[in-house]
């Protein structure tokens, strides 16, 4: 009964929450494969050919972050953090270190399969190593061969810097990015210390895109650690 | 019985010594005379000039008077030198003669300088009297409070008091020490010899402290005792118990050395209590402190095993069909698990807070884009609710710890969807207070209001509403406590009212728009 063929490692330690994950994963048809520990978790990574990992920060062995780092070293794997609710620090660490998304505690099953396919859709796109010429959100559309925005068919007039940041966005929709990515990706420099100047542009692109900029359509913001196209 | 014995025995003592001393000033008064008359006929003999003789019982006068205490043995020793020298050297020999009006002279300017010599001698000798006196009392005084200060309790004080007090007055005294509320203890101690202390009970005076306040002589005059109190800075720490017998015959200066102890014990016993205040409120510091961590370990341990049970209870609901009677006691459970959850991480960032553990990072914040995530948490838990949002179109940045606002603003509507039926309107609006410098945020609802008895206590931690939802235990005190908390933290102010313009309650905070100049660092 199997519709997913990727194999999914779920490295938690409270034995509820991972039952509960491997409900969620079983229903939906994903094959998976269990850990409790940081150790067992690099085991199993080295011995089963895993195609996404949902990793707990709070393991009772190894760091999360160091698990991250080493998988990072020799694997593009989607990761998926799951975290409590007061690590948003640790979060975005995380994902700066180049995990893909992240959970927090608690969260419910619809969320945790929403990411998950985010998450390899991205890395199938990735290997894929061609983005479609338009890719449409909703009622946004981006033509990234023309460099054309449309909102509702209309053409959207938005300056250089806003279309690189939406053609972010759209490269990677679903997916959380970190603001320090953004600045990188957009500014070419470590801007991190200085996250107005992407505010400022970010407001200025959501008064473009948005009926109400404080109750976003397409760009949410995750407080405290950066921005999402949401693909609903 | 003791002690009256010990006071007629040192009445006697000082009547005998009185006795004595006037015979000792006899006896030197009689040898200077007599060694005076002596040397006359010595200097009759070699036929020395009259003078000499009389400068001789000069002499003899003046030692008698600095050798003797008063005046009278000095105008004794005159008179009899005067007597003597009419007697033994003027003529007639032998004989008492009245004509020779010289000798008059003699006598008179003899008296004269016997009277002033006495007056000297006395009043120098009474001047070191006195200083002997002051030194002592000065070291009794030194020593009392030299001791005093190496007193551990109260008890130690007053047995270093009355201890010195009895010493230097010779005397049983005794101390009643009074608690902390001001109120006497129910035994007093005494000291009954110089090694030996008694504990008693006090049953005397009941109303002491009304009789105290009556006083106006310094003390109370009781049956066994003269009871003087001990004014603290504020109440009254005690009584110092002169027994009645020595406290009669105490004289002016003696009264005052009492008093003067009794000021320095009175310090001690102060100092005593200001430390064991000092002690109590550290004590209740820490006490405050564990009940913080106790609180927030508790809560770290139910984050766990709630985030499994809302697991489960959705996996639950996924399994069974809606309109199956289980699927509602599975979204019950799921429901109540949510609410609990929130109420855990808020206890969490409310214990965090008090502590100064949660440091409030701030960074200038969109304002729209915090309340948008709260917004969009609020919608993603209760799809089925309408959120009214207003930001102005001008593009805001505030400095605030955004996690935490963000956290305030989901309290907030939070309470606004449990206080309001579905289709009752929610808003959130934000308006930019340019006079004041500072943004408004305004969360309002139209649901039934708070009742104005709640407002004054709405903020307060783990207050809630006992008018309204008896049997709700949907507590409203935590997260507008929290709310409370944080937003104090950002210098700013937060109010709870109801609407004016028709049902409904609104909470309206405010942030200044401006970093401290000490935050800019």
């Amino acid at each position: 009964m199997s519709y997913y063929n990727e194999y999914i490692l779920v490295v938690e330690d409270d034995i509820k929450i991972r039952n509960y994950i491997c409900y969620s994963l079983q229903t939906e048809g994903f094959r998976y494969i269990t850990a409790s520990t940081g150790q067992g978790a690099l085991k199993t990574l080295v011995s089963e050919p895993i195609d996404l990992l949902l990793l707990d920060l709070g393991l009772p062995d190894i760091d999360g972050m160091e698990i991250i780092k080493k998988i990072r070293e020799w694997s593009e794997m989607p990761i998926i953090v799951v975290s409590a609710r007061d690590q948003d620090k640790e979060k975005a660490a995380a994902l700066d270190l180049g995990a893909d998304d992240y959970l927090t505690k608690p969260f419910s099953s619809t969320e945790l399969l929403a990411r998950i396919r985010v998450a390899l859709r991205h890395f199938y796109k990735q290997g894929g190593n061609k983005t479609p010429a338009i890719i449409q959100v909703g009622g946004l559309r981006i033509d990234f061969e023309k460099r054309l925005v449309y909102l509702d068919d209309k053409e959207l007039h938005v300056t250089p810097l806003e279309y690189k940041l939406l053609s972010l966005f759209f490269k990677n929709v679903g997916k959380v990015l970190t603001t320090k990515y953004i600045l990188k990706e957009i500014w070419g420099i470590d801007y991190s210390s200085d996250t107005q100047v992407l505010r400022a542009l970010m407001a200025g692109l959501r008064r473009k895109i948005e009926k109400n900029p404080a109750k976003p359509r397409y760009i949410v913001t995750e407080v405290g650690v950066g921005y999402r196209l949401v693909d609903e | 019985m003791g002690e009256i014995n010990n006071n007629q025995a040192i009445d006697a003592g000082h009547q005998n010594r009185n006795r004595k001393d006037t015979l000792y000033c006899l006896f030197i008064m009689m040898i200077l005379l007599i060694s005076g008359t002596a040397i006359g006929f010595v200097f009759r003999t070699v036929e020395f000039p009259e003078t000499n003789i009389v400068l001789v019982y000069l002499l003899a006068v003046l030692l008698t008077a600095r050798m003797t205490h008063g005046y009278i043995f000095g105008f004794l020793a005159c008179v009899i030198a005067t007597g003597a020298f009419n007697f033994f050297f003027a003529e007639p020999y032998l004989a008492f003669s009245v004509e020779a009006s010289n000798y008059i002279v003699t006598f008179v300017v003899m008296t004269i300088t016997a009277l002033i010599t006495s007056t000297l001698t006395s009043y120098g000798k009474q001047k070191t009297i006195e200083a002997n006196k002051r030194e002592a009392e000065t070291k009794a005084l030194y020593s009392l409070t030299h001791r005093l200060s190496g007193a551990a309790d109260m008890d130690d004080i007053a047995s270093i008091a009355i201890s010195t007090i009895s010493d230097i007055m010779s005397t049983q005294a005794a101390c009643l020490c009074f608690d902390e509320h001001g109120m006497p203890m129910s035994t007093f101690i005494q000291q009954v010899s110089s090694e030996k202390q008694i504990r008693r009970d006090y049953t005397d005076t009941p109303d002491i402290k009304c009789q105290i306040q009556k006083i106006n002589t310094g003390y109370i005059k009781g049956v066994e005792f003269y009871d003087w109190p001990i004014y603290g800075s504020e109440t009254i720490l005690g009584i110092i118990r002169i027994p009645k017998e020595r406290a009669e015959t105490m004289n002016e200066s003696q009264m005052r050395l009492l008093k003067t102890m009794i000021e320095s014990i009175a310090l001690a016993m102060d100092r005593y209590w200001s430390i064991n205040h000092r002690i109590r409120t550290n004590e209740e510091i820490m006490r405050e402190r564990y009940r913080g961590n106790l609180l927030r370990a508790i809560s770290h341990d139910l984050r766990t095993p709630l985030s499994g049970i809302i697991g489960t209870a959705e996996m639950l609901m996924h399994m069974i069909q809606r309109n199956d009677t289980l699927y509602s006691l599975a979204e019950d459970i799921y429901k109540e698990a949510l609410w609990l959850h929130s109420l855990v991480e808020n206890i969490l960032n409310l214990t965090r807070l008090q502590d100064g553990k949660l440091v409030i990072s701030k960074d200038m914040e969109a304002v729209e884009e915090v309340v948008g995530s709260a917004v969009g948490h609020i919608l993603r838990r209760y799809p089925e609710r309408e959120i009214e949002v207003s930001v102005p179109d001008e593009f805001l940045m505030v400095p605030m710890d955004a996690k935490l606002i963000e956290q305030v603003l989901i309290n907030l509507l939070e309470n606004a969807v449990k206080h309001t039926l579905p289709e009752q309107e929610i808003s959130v609006s934000v308006t930019e207070d340019k006079r004041n410098d500072c943004v408004v945020f305004t969360v309002a609802d139209r649901g039934e209001g708070i009742d104005p008895v709640d407002l004054p206590n709405i903020f307060q931690m783990f207050y809630t509403s006992n008018l309204k939802h008896a049997d709700s235990h949907y507590g409203i005190g935590l997260g507008l406590a929290i709310c409370d908390a944080i937003i104090k933290a950002h210098g700013g102010s937060i109010v709870a009212r109801n609407r004016t313009d028709g049902q409904g309650a609104m909470v309206i905070f405010k942030l200044p728009m401006e970093m401290n100049q000490n935050e800019l660092l």
